[in-house]
């Protein structure tokens, strides 16, 4: 009876990994093949400068990196009379608000807001808020203090709201200081396929593209709709992709749309962004998955990216329950399907090596983007995913925890950037 | 084939299995060939390379025809010295 019901078991995680596999395998393709026919058009179709655009910037002990996108904001090429820049100190204990407070006096398009002891402290939604309170744009565009993007990202990125469907724009992010080490290294690849052919790739089938919190700009009538960030949710940036699906409008991404960001340099930082991320995307889908199916004003096909993006950091766990039990059947008995059970060990191959950006997207992406000998790194990314599978499963006993014993107080989970990237890139 | 040289062998086939696996990654570790990061393109980038290409273009549009040049001096010289 225990070996027939590890069998069921077995073959339904199979059968989910095969979705999931079926899903990258699809990505992958559209991704290869689109970048193929639109080679000689990824231009910028018109600079349209018509939105007043206001840059918000969530920062807590930031210092070292702080003032790098402030100048770097400073050099834009959108004009200049159409945005104002709103940058919130959140309680920093560091030299962050008075960097900010020595670029204004320079640059009254700059306002720094202060938050005090009590209101400071709650996380990037509570801080993104306070700044919506100040905002006269039309577009609201949120940066990490971390991030450094390309001179005419604004216009880049406004050419998506020329679909008034269209609620949100993201654009692409690229890790600045790659070279560092390892761990940098790695993330550049997750990025590489994360970026490149995944969130492309659901722009081009018409899915769901996600709004990853930064390098990306909303409609400000559309957050005042949706009533601003959810301070509750951890993953701030998936909660608000589905509020704005749920709510009517479109997340489009823009490929060409580029930022540089700064990644953990250290397998302790990984570890804590990874585990944040986890636990709040996991949040998020016991939060939407059933508004996701019931909705009305989503396709069939946004509905299933929905449904699995939603569930996507539920995987390494569902993998890691896979071996258990395949490992447990291997013992009790070759069971009656046990030819079945080679048939699947491709499928458990790759999701060993699979990761969040799996294996055929960091591959083809790295080739899109030229970087062939990139993808000599791509057997490390075993390790990362292993890394994935205890992160996940710790994230996830964490949300059972505190859905059992009450909720904990949402803060900041910093990850301290050094802000040495920019010497990797000459600009 | 006695079960422990099979064994043995599975051991092997897989480590070396892991080994030309990992051979590209430890390769690339120790001397990496890559170039990244990755230079995002900046429009002022692609403005200034269309400025250079344009000013190289004007540059030449004013430069004299050589071979034209040489006709037209063979001419002149050719010509009667109407001073004498």
């Amino acid at each position: 009876m225990i070996t027939f019901i590890l069998e069921i078991l077995f073959i339904f995680l199979s059968a989910v990994i095969f979705v999931y596999l079926v899903r990258h395998f699809v990505f992958t393709l559209t991704a290869l093949r689109s970048s193929w026919r639109r080679k000689k058009l990824n231009s910028i179709n018109s600079v349209l400068c018509p939105y007043f655009v206001s840059i918000v910037i969530p920062a807590r002990n930031e210092e070292r990196v702080i003032g790098r996108l402030l100048q770097r904001i400073n050099e834009l090429t959108y004009p200049k009379e159409r945005v104002e820049i709103i940058a919130v100190d959140d309680g920093s204990s560091d030299g962050t608000g008075t960097i900010m407070e020595n670029f204004a006096k320079t640059d009254s398009r700059l306002k720094v807001i202060h938050q005090n002891q009590e209101e400071s402290g709650r996380g990037k939604a509570s801080a993104l808020n306070a700044a919506l309170r100040h905002v006269n744009g039309e577009i609201v565009v949120c940066f990490d203090a971390d991030y450094y993007p390309q001179r005419d990202i604004l216009e880049r990125l406004l050419n998506g709201f020329s679909d008034p469907e269209v609620g949100v724009v993201q654009g692409r992010v690229t890790v600045l200081n790659e070279p560092k080490n390892i761990v940098t290294r790695l993330v550049a690849l997750e990025r590489i396929g994360g970026y490149r052919v995944d969130q492309y790739a659901r722009q081009i089938l018409k899915l769901i593209p996600q709004f990853g919190g930064t390098v990306g700009a909303v409609r400000r009538s559309l957050l005042d709709h949706i009533g601003g960030w959810d301070e509750s949710a951890l993953a701030e940036d998936t909660d608000l992709t589905f509020r704005v699906y749920l709510a009517g409008y479109k997340v489009r991404y823009i490929n060409e749309a580029e930022c540089y960001e700064e990644a953990v340099e250290s397998w302790h930082a990984y570890w804590r962004q990874r585990r944040r991320w986890a636990e709040g995307h996991m949040e998020t889908a016991f939060k939407h998955t059933a508004s996701v199916l019931k909705n009305r004003k989503l396709t069939l096909r946004e509905k299933v990216d929905g449904v699995l993006l939603l569930n996507v950091y539920f995987m390494p766990i569902l993998v890691l329950f896979s071996w258990i039990i395949g490992f447990s059947l291997f013992f009790l008995g070759p069971p009656q399907w046990i030819s079945a059970f080679w048939f699947f060990i491709p499928l458990s191959f790759y999701s060993f090596v699979g990761n969040f950006a799996p294996f055929f997207e960091v591959g083809i992406g790295t080739y899109l983007d030229g970087r062939s000998r990139a993808s000599w790194l791509m057997p490390l990314l075993l390790f990362t995913f292993l890394y994935n599978v205890a992160i996940c499963t710790k994230a996830f006993a964490d949300l059972c925890l505190s859905k059992a014993f009450g909720r904990k107080q949402r803060g900041w989970f910093k990850t301290i950037h050094f802000g040495d990237g920019k010497s990797y890139i000459i600009n | 084939m006695a079960l422990e040289e099979f064994q043995k062998l599975v051991v092997i086939a897989f480590g070396a299995f892991f080994f030309i696996m990992l051979l590209p990654a430890l390769l690339e570790l120790k001397k990496p060939g890559d170039a990244g990061p990755r230079r995002i393109e900046d429009c002022s980038v692609l403005l200034e390379e269309q400025l250079r290409i344009a000013s190289l273009e004007r540059t030449e549009d004013m430069k004299f025809d050589q071979a034209l040049v040489s006709k037209v001096s063979q001419i002149i010289a050719a010509l009667p010295n109407l001073e004498t």
